[in-house]
């Protein structure tokens, strides 16, 4: 008997992480690259007191049966796709991908990590490095002595060296995609591994015909957080923990009223 | 003893149960595809030999609590940006086949799995007309009749099934339905929407006005029970024996 006070408290509980959520994407606004997330919730098992299809009497059956829930849970964060604004920055090493793929860096354990975060820079070495000095991977070498990086749609950096007219490629940028992005593990600093749910890695040049995307120098691509629905989805989240923490206090009232009946 | 007082506790036990459906239509507002369930009460003739007189009848007739009620009435749905979330406009479900059995959802925040396969949010994949679709990579298009196409090419048609009234719909959790075997139809009023989710039709003002009446019900029970207790039993077994 008397559930209900588990059951909002597993709404609550599913509010907060909601809560949890939107602030982090909210906080994430300003994030190069940052892809929003959604908390999913999914319903609890029921209660069963009389089974819809038993039998009512020996020729008619129960339509629907007696089954009361035991309240929700947040089942899954959801990355949201959805391409982020591009902003231009002026920057040459500044790459934002218009389209699902991923640049691959590797990380300091020798892991390849996937970002769409493009905001590159050149190591003492002249390699393209991200914001945290690992390299872009396959590595690409700007020679110190270039005067203009050229880096084109379908991911060909060329640099043009000073006196000579011509431009010359030192690699091509390479990205990758996933069966299912949505599975992938977000360890922070923008940066996300593979998993078993996210399926291999397809990687191939940028332009073509797989959904990859074309990349565009130059630009920076903004968190794709949008921040009214962030809010409408707080001011939901919100209401939703008032009228669950209203039934923890009727569920209360009642058993205290049914304490009072001994006296 | 009075059997007025079964009755009562009778009636209070199912206001118990009603707050417990109440609290779980509240506690999953937020649950996408998820259908709100009513409350139907009914009456119990606890005594049939006490069918003689009017006010045995009444004292006999007890309240209990029946049946769950899914409210199959449309959810709003919201715009997400996804392509794979699909919203439901109509009645209709989409068929899962999970380890134990088809089953039916109204939530279709779908993703790919590792292997190309349109899966639930647990993983289970989704019927199309002919079994499980794979989607090859790319921009992914679907009709609202359910068709899958990724880039231009055909890929699959979801499986869309409605139900006849009382047909025995029971939820299963996990955004799960369970139905009676050939039960389910081909739909024929129901259609996707591509990029959307639906929220759950739970009426949060609704809940809260049954929140409150099955607490003023239950205080109503209460009242009624301390009365038996208090001024009839009490005046039995204490004053009584002091006349004379």
């Amino acid at each position: 008997m008397f559930h209900a006070l588990y059951t909002a408290a597993s709404g609550m509980t599913a509010q907060q992480a909601n809560l949890d959520n939107i602030a982090n994407n909210l906080a994430n606004s300003s994030t190069v690259g940052f892809q929003a997330r959604r908390v999913q919730f999914s319903d609890l098992l029921y209660q069963n007191e009389i089974m819809p299809g038993s039998a009512a009497t020996q020729q008619t059956t129960v339509s629907s049966g007696l089954q009361i829930g035991l309240g929700t849970r947040s089942a899954n964060t959801e990355i949201v796709q959805t391409q982020g604004d591009l902003s231009s920055s002026g920057n040459p090493l500044d790459l934002a991908i218009q389209g699902l793929g991923f640049f691959q860096i590797l990380l300091p354990s020798n892991q390849i990590g996937y970002t769409r975060a493009g905001s590159f820079q050149t190591d003492n070495q002249g390699n393209m490095v991200t914001a945290n000095g690992n390299k872009l991977q396959p590595t690409i070498t700007i020679p110190a002595t270039a005067t203009n990086v050229t880096i084109g749609s379908d991911g060909t950096v060329s640099v043009t060296q000073p006196g000579q007219t011509a431009s010359s490629q030192v690699g091509v940028i390479q990205l990758a995609s996933f069966a299912n992005p949505g599975g992938l593990n977000s360890v922070g600093n923008n940066i996300y591994l593979q998993t078993t749910a996210s399926g291999n890695p397809v990687v191939g040049v940028p332009g073509g015909s797989d959904g990859l995307g074309t990349i565009q120098q130059g630009m920076l691509e903004q968190a794709n957080v949008n921040i009214v629905d962030e809010f409408v989805n707080m001011i939901l989240a919100q209401r939703s923990y008032e009228s669950n923490s209203r039934v923890v206090k009727a569920a209360d009232e009642m058993l205290q009223g049914l304490n009072q009946l001994a006296q | 003893m009075a059997s007025g007082v079964y009755a009562a506790s009778a009636a209070l036990v199912a206001r118990t149960q009603e707050l417990d459906a109440i609290a779980n239509n509240l506690a999953n507002a937020s649950t996408v595809g998820y259908l709100s369930e009513h409350n139907v009460f009914k009456t119990v003739l606890a005594d049939t030999s006490a069918s003689g007189s009017a006010l045995d009848q009444a004292v006999n007739n007890f309240s209990v609590m029946g049946q769950t009620v899914l409210d199959l009435s449309q959810g709003t749905l919201q715009k997400t940006g996804n392509d794979l979330d699909l919203g439901i406009q109509g009645s209709g479900f989409f068929a899962v086949q999970t380890k134990s059995g088809t089953m039916y959802t109204r939530n279709g925040s779908f993703q790919l799995s590792s292997t190309g396969q349109l899966v639930t949010s647990s993983g289970d994949p989704v019927m199309g007309a002919s079994g499980p679709i794979s989607i090859p990579p790319g921009p992914v298009a679907i009709s609202p009749d359910g068709t899958i196409s990724s880039n231009g090419a055909v890929a699959g048609k979801l499986r869309l099934v409605e139900f006849p009234k009382d047909s025995g719909l029971a939820p299963m959790g996990n955004n799960y339905y369970s139905a009676p075997d050939k039960t389910a139809t081909d739909a024929t009023d129901s259609t996707v929407m591509q990029g959307a989710l639906e929220s759950s039709n739970v009426n949060p003002i609704l809940g809260m006005v049954e929140l409150i009446t099955a607490q003023r019900d239950a205080e109503m029970m209460q009242r009624s029970l301390s009365l038996y207790n208090t001024d009839m039993d009490k005046t039995a077994t204490k004053e009584l024996p002091k006349v004379g």
